[in-house]
């Protein structure tokens, strides 16, 4: 069921243009350079620390690496992170 | 970041929470939604993070059910700010306390000038000034305004022609004419004595001089009564002529007296009401009752609030509601003659000297016409009617 949902969003977001975030429910990623990133619809810190935040998301996890850390605002589903970010990681499991 | 000024104007503190799982913590207070922000990993599993002081109480119970430390680390926002300067109260009471000394000083009378007045009347004022509450030290918004108090002042002092009272600053100046009562200068040379009105003589008492009239005499108005000139024929000698003639004089007064008129007076009762005036706004502070009178009047007395020399748009307002009371009074035609009566004999005390005598009173005339009885009297006024009249001395004789 979930498998066929997925398919029917994914075409929805191909052939309507849907934007896929609405429709998909996925983060989304907003850079400034290296000093800023905000991410919307997360669900949630697994982890945080100097060099690194791990955000849960509805499927998977977003590692995020870097150095000197400052959650600036943390809302329910949005985060704004200062701090020089080197990587950004999306892991699955 | 959106709403710092809120959180300012709430007031914040940074905190450093002590323990494990600080990603744990982050969580619980976002579900239980209490806002955090500026989240600063340190060593040793040390967190900082800034919080609403609104807040802090939950989180305290959220953090000892997850057995972590907290310490306060800073504190910033207007609760906080209000505090410090509340601390520092003595310079806030000393500069409030700057503004209303310096506002009450000057507002205040320092100094009373009087000008134009000999010692005797300057003490006679000053003490009339006291009773009006004019005194050094005095807020001068209390008091009635210039203008009253020279009336009130030129009412109360008797040997005064005028005063003007002033107001610089916070000085109030009075400046006096007295009354200057000429002196009689006592005539030396030779005189004769005249008639100043046109009168029959009813007495006579002559010191000195030659009488040329007699009692029941008709004289006009400048006809010699009294000579100078006295011995027989030739032998004529010049003396100053004195003595006091009695005439009589007619007097005409005539009154009108309407049979009703309707006039208002006070009924005694009123009520005060204070305003504080900022920029032509009147904001009542004191007396707040309109005082439930039928009919009244209203008199307004603003003063102007200074600070040092500087006008303020502040001024105080002092109302005044009086009840009044429409009266009609209303005379028969009898009442109204004696009435008229009265209104003439006492207009007539006004023309005639002190010493003179009423004689007999007339009605000349009388008649009614438009709602009012006028009348015409007659007066027969016993008076000296002599005065003195230098004789001029014919030079080269």
């Amino acid at each position: 069921m979930g498998k066929l949902r997925q398919q029917v969003n994914k075409w929805l977001m191909q052939n309507l243009d849907l934007p896929a975030d609405v429709v998909m429910d996925l983060p989304r990623i907003t850079m400034i350079g290296q000093i800023h990133i905000y991410i919307e619809n997360h669900r949630g810190v697994k982890a945080f620390s100097n060099e690194q935040l791990a955000l849960k998301l509805k499927q998977g996890t977003l590692l995020i690496k870097g150095s000197d850390f400052v959650i600036k605002t943390i809302l329910p589903e949005e985060i704004l992170l200062e701090g020089t970010i080197t990587s950004v990681y999306f892991e699955n499991d | 970041m959106k709403n710092k000024w809120s959180h300012n104007l709430k007031g914040n503190i940074r905190v450093e929470i002590i323990g494990q799982e600080s990603s744990a913590f982050i969580n619980s207070c976002l579900a239980s939604g209490i806002q955090i922000w500026d989240i600063q990993p340190l060593e040793n599993e040390r967190v900082l993070a800034s919080l609403s002081v609104v807040d802090f109480q939950n989180v305290r119970k959220l953090l000892k059910e997850k057995k972590l430390k907290i310490r306060i680390k800073e504190k910033n926002g207007t609760p906080f700010l209000l505090r410090k300067i509340w601390k520092r109260n003595g310079f806030l009471i000393g500069m409030i306390s700057f503004i209303v000394i310096l506002f009450l000083l000057s507002n205040m009378i320092w100094n009373i000038n009087v000008t134009g007045a000999n010692p005797k009347t300057e003490y006679q004022l000053k003490k009339a000034a006291v009773e009006l509450g004019i005194t050094k030290g005095k807020l001068i918004f209390l008091l009635p305004n210039v203008r009253e108090i020279q009336r009130q002042l030129t009412e109360k002092m008797e040997n005064v022609t005028w005063i003007g009272v002033t107001r610089h600053g916070t000085t109030y100046r009075f400046e006096v004419v007295q009354k200057e009562i000429p002196k009689e200068k006592p005539i030396t040379g030779p005189s004769h004595l005249v008639a100043t009105k046109k009168a029959l003589i009813h007495s006579m008492f002559v010191e000195k001089g030659q009488p040329v009239i007699a009692v029941n005499d008709y004289v006009q108005k400048g006809s010699l009564l009294v000579s100078g000139f006295i011995g027989k024929e030739k032998k004529t000698k010049l003396v100053s002529a004195k003595g006091k003639v009695y005439g009589e004089v007619w007097y005409e007064t005539k009154v009108s007296v309407p049979l009703s008129t309707s006039f208002q007076t006070y009924t005694g009762k009123y009520k005060n009401r204070h305003y504080l005036s900022l920029f032509g706004l009147d904001i009542p502070v004191y007396g707040f009752s309109e005082g439930e009178f039928k009919t009244k009047t209203e008199i307004i007395n603003e003063t102007p609030l200074y600070l040092a020399k500087w006008k303020t748009p502040f001024s105080y307002l002092k109302k005044e509601i009086r009840e009044t009371d429409g009266v009609k009074r209303s005379y028969t035609k009898k009442e109204a003659i004696a009435v008229g009566k009265k209104m003439a004999k006492k207009e007539l005390l006004k023309k005639i000297p002190a010493d003179a005598k009423i004689n007999g009173e007339k009605v000349l005339l009388q008649n009614e016409s438009n709602g009012k009885v006028t009348l015409t009297m007659l007066y027969q006024v016993i008076e000296n009617i002599a005065s003195v009249q230098p004789i001029p001395i014919q030079q080269g004789e």
